[in-house]
């Protein structure tokens, strides 16, 4: 959503601020502003609109909670237009709704008016929205969309006749859009047509009545639509457009009239001519606005600082809620205020989410322990591999080639060529993983992978954790597994030569690979045991005995418990190497430690 | 044990005592345990043992193999923690101080663990749940009804659509989480798991990706407990004087609704195209769970109430360990730089 400032102060013509502190301010009340730029003079916005904010789809929504953030007036920028409605002279446009996926329908017929090419502030104002501009009249149906966040549409009568039928097609094959493309209709599409052929789909217009320079008269119409439909149809139709974004949403057509009023104001004074039919408005289920109850000492409650209860009765009051009592009822433009949560996030953000500390933070509450076993095992599984030398790999758990055809399954929508099934085992992904380290030619390779795999059992899908392990040695492998105290697979499917895969479900006593877990803190913090990284680095390469033996001298023997180097890095772009020491200490608190090690390597 | 047997142990268990070196250690090990290695040969002979004594022999010659895998395991672990002691090397003992192979974890899993020693310090438990889930778990308890556009920003990647599909967002460990848990209240709990994505895979995306989530349920608890938890987080993984502000925004699932950006740290605030000027980085959502969430799982939202913030691994652990394609995290090239992570 692209914001002109300038356009905005129309609404809000007190709104001074530089645009940064706006680009702020709209971010922290949920706005969130990329950036904003400079086109032909004008300061443009650039904004990511919240899916539930469809009023903020437009400036007047957006107009709204400023005015209400920056307490300022909120003004209409034009003079409302009384319109003709009752006259009988006026002819009645025959128009016809026959589907319940139409909300509300303004409509209206203009006639001898001089269509012509868009002044200049009007271009400038699209293309500052990234907008191509048509011609006066079309130009101005978007102007509206982008002031009120409401799609809008003009029919060329001369093409379209004044026989207007908003329908589900019902005979109709195909769609030319406005830009050329041809759509394929079925029976779902939700359409606006005359007796003989299309006119427009709800979100998008069609060739076949297009407004051009000699265009003379119109019916122009403001809709909102069932926003399921319209979401449908786009995505069956796989047609995205300004007007289906926002119908989409849930829009209020409470504001139907001021925009429609204000288009029609804004197509005389550009293009001339004269109201030409009576004013149709289609709007069977009026708007039934939701009564919350609301507790004004709930946002200090939730937000956890003080926020007054005048300040919250005095924002609702800004955003034009109807206060009675303790019952709320919100504006009909805010379609996303249904419960008393939404209430309170309105109070908190505009009371301010910067004024919440950020320094206080949960403090530690012993509470039952729920995590499942075999994260446990999961996780000591590692740190014996570790150990052992091996490294943690991970693949990816959807590949190109399935291993047993009746039980794999298969993704229905993926847009990877590569990755349509899930894996059923390990061992295929660490074969690729091995052929990896050996195009950069590791030595000695050694490495794991813990992840799952999948199966489908007749309509169950089912998945499992396994352990998947490749050596170089496999006598190794063997002997590691062993003193894992896990089941040896030789050969078969799941082992293949070096590799060996293990599937944690099937092991027969999970919790013998678990540690103990300390409940008592009391012992745990006396036998604790703390273990500290240092990186150091050296111009040259040294014995690492050496260093050890250098370093473990300045650490008293009370206190080191174990001292190892992990890891020995050579920066090819500086010549330096960079050890990496793991140091492990008792007999101290962590601060303690920490301070000993610090210093120790010099760290400080 | 068989009398035979018993010598073979006292004197393999000599050698392996008075072993100095990794290639004696390696010589005696095949010499035992190889293919054609001395336990070997013994079970190949136990088809000239009579039938009455088979038995007993194959239990010995188990226990023989056993006890001597043992010893060795003991001394290759000696001899790993031996090589770390503090005595000066001389010509004899050199060799045994060369370094153990360390292996490493993965780079996400490192990032994971660091997120889950932070939590458990805090009393959460780690937690999990299934990959392939339902729409009514990754949606629905989640406040995301079917058509809902805040399903457009997921593409999910479906199994049996429009019923089953690969779970798009740890917040469906949340849906399984209070189902399971709404009986035992109150939770905390943390959970790392991959996420799915129908997105084409390139430097920048990938179709499946790493989040972390945290999930609070209990009485009074409130913005300031989330905020003042997340600010935690960010200061230990990244460093205390990380700026991160918290701003308004919306997820269906939560309400309040708060996002977190941290200051960038290639511009710190003023722009630059790392944050595409914006000054700051999006580092995930969070908020109040919303009351149609604990409803959903039977929990009274009038008592209870709770929070919830996730955050992607991927881009933090790329920016952290210099990698600049996230393929290379789950496409196994990552060894070409074990000594960098």
């Amino acid at each position: 959503m692209k914001l002109i400032y300038s356009q905005l102060q129309k609404f809000l013509p007190d709104l001074k601020i530089e645009p940064q502190q706006l680009r702020d301010d709209l971010t922290m009340i949920g706005h969130f502003t990329n950036f904003f730029e400079e086109i032909d003079s004008e300061i443009v916005f650039d904004l990511d609109i919240k899916v539930n904010r469809g009023d903020c789809l437009g400036y007047y929504g957006l107009a709204k909670d400023l005015s209400v953030f920056y307490n300022i007036k909120l003004i209409s920028p034009f003079r409302q237009r009384e319109m003709p409605e009752g006259q009988r002279d006026l002819e009645i446009l025959p128009i016809q709704i026959t589907t319940d996926n139409v909300k509300r329908v303004m409509a209206v017929k203009i006639s001898n008016f001089k269509n012509n090419s868009s002044p200049q502030w009007l271009q400038t104002f699209l293309k500052c929205h990234n907008t191509k501009s048509i011609n006066t009249l079309v130009d101005l149906t978007n102007y509206i969309m982008f002031l009120y966040g409401i799609p809008n549409h003009a029919f060329d009568t001369a093409k379209s006749t004044d026989n207007l039928i908003w329908e589900m097609n019902s005979k109709f094959k195909e769609f030319i859009s406005l830009d050329g493309s041809k759509l394929f209709l079925d029976n779902k599409i939700l359409m606006i047509n005359n007796p003989d052929k299309t006119l427009s789909l709800s979100f998008w217009g069609g060739e076949s009545c297009a407004i051009d320079l000699t265009t003379t008269e119109t019916i122009i119409e403001l809709a909102i639509y069932d926003r399921t439909t319209v979401r449908q149809n786009s995505r069956q139709l796989k047609s995205v457009t300004e007007a289906s974004i926002r119908l989409e949403k849930d829009l209020d057509c409470e504001l139907i009239p001021t925009a429609f009023n204000h288009l029609v104001n804004l197509i005389l004074e550009n293009c001339g001519g004269q109201i030409n039919s009576q004013i149709f408005d289609h709007y069977p289920q009026k708007t039934n606005l939701p009564q919350i109850e609301f507790d004004p000492k709930k946002p200090s409650l939730v937000s956890g600082i003080d926020i007054s209860t005048n300040f919250s009765l005095d924002c609702l009051k800004r955003l034009d809620c109807q206060i009675n009592g303790s019952t709320i009822t919100p504006p009909s433009l805010r379609k996303d205020i249904t419960i008393e949560a939404d209430l309170i996030e309105e109070v908190i953000r505009f009371w301010g989410y910067q004024k919440i500390p950020t320094n206080q933070p949960l403090t530690f509450k012993e509470i039952s322990d729920i995590t499942p076993k075999e994260i446990y095992l999961i996780e000591n599984l590692k740190d014996q591999l570790i150990q052992l030398g091996y490294d943690e790999v991970l693949t990816w758990p959807l590949i190109t080639n399935s291993i047993d055809e009746k039980t794999v399954i298969k993704t229905q929508n993926s847009i990877n060529s590569e990755a349509v099934y899930l894996r059923q085992s390990l061992i295929p992904s660490l074969v690729q993983q091995l052929d990896q380290y050996n195009r950069f030619k590791l030595p000695e390779p050694q490495f794991f992978e813990i992840g799952k795999v999948f199966f489908k059992d007749g309509n169950n899908f089912i998945e499992k954790t396994a352990l998947g392990i490749y050596n170089y040695d496999s006598e190794k492998l063997q002997l590691d597994i062993k003193n894992l105290n896990l089941p040896l697979v030789k050969g078969g499917p799941r082992g293949i030569d070096n590799f060996v895969e293990i599937i944690l479900d099937e092991l027969l006593k999970p919790e013998k690979y678990i540690p103990n877990q300390q409940q008592n803190n009391a012992i745990e913090l006396t036998s604790q045991i703390i273990t500290l990284d240092a990186n150091i680095t050296l111009d040259n390469k040294e014995d690492p005995i050496k260093l050890i033996l250098k370093y473990s001298q300045i650490i008293s023997s009370k206190y080191l418990w174990k001292l190892i180097i992990t890891d020995i890095y050579q920066d090819l772009k500086t010549n330096k190497y960079r050890y990496t020491f793991q140091a492990s200490y008792f007999n101290l608190d962590d601060k303690t430690a920490k301070s000993i090690h610090l210093k120790t390597f010099d760290l400080i | 044990m068989n009398q035979n047997l018993e010598e073979i142990k006292n004197q393999y268990q000599a050698k392996i005592t008075d072993l100095k070196t990794d290639k004696g250690l390696e010589s005696l090990r095949i010499e035992l345990f190889g293919r054609n290695g001395l336990i070997n040969d013994l079970f190949s002979k136990i088809k000239e043992i009579p039938n009455e004594g088979k038995k007993q022999y194959g239990a010995d010659l188990n226990q023989l193999k056993t006890e001597l895998e043992e010893l060795f395991v003991e001394k290759r672990r000696r001899h790993v923690s031996t090589s770390n002691q503090t005595s000066l090397p001389t010509k004899e003992n050199k060799n045994i101080f060369s370094l153990p192979k360390i292996g490493h974890l993965h780079p996400i899993t490192q990032t994971e663990r660091e997120l889950n020693e932070v939590f458990r310090k805090l009393g959460f438990s780690v937690y999990n749940s299934p990959e392939i889930v339902t729409d009514e778990f990754n949606f629905e308890r989640l406040n995301v009804p079917q058509n809902h556009p805040a399903r457009d920003m997921q593409d999910s990647i479906y199994i049996k659509e429009p019923e089953y599909l690969l779970r798009t967002q740890t917040s469906t460990i949340e849906s399984y989480l209070l189902k399971a848990k709404s009986q035992d209240l109150p939770i905390r709990a943390a959970f790392p798991g991959s996420v799915f994505r129908n997105e084409k895979v390139n430097r920048s995306n990938h179709f499946v990706f790493h989040q972390y989530q945290a999930v609070v349920v209990d009485k009074n608890v409130t913005m300031k407990d989330l905020i003042g938890t997340m600010d935690l987080m960010f200061k230990t993984l990244y460093s205390s004087d990380v700026v991160v502000r918290y701003r308004c925004k919306y997820y269906p699932e939560v309400e309040p609704g708060v996002g977190p950006d941290m200051q960038c740290f290639s511009c710190h605030g003023k722009g630059c195209p790392l944050c595409k000027y914006a000054g700051w980085i999006e580092m995930g959502g969070s908020g109040m769970i919303h009351p149609k969430v604990l409803e959903a799982a039977g929990i009274d939202s009038k008592i209870w109430s709770g929070f919830a913030f996730g955050m992607g691994l991927d881009r933090w652990t790329m920016a952290q360990k210099n990698i600049k394609d996230i393929r290379t995290l789950m496409g196994g090239n990552l060894a070409y730089k074990p000594n960098e992570l």
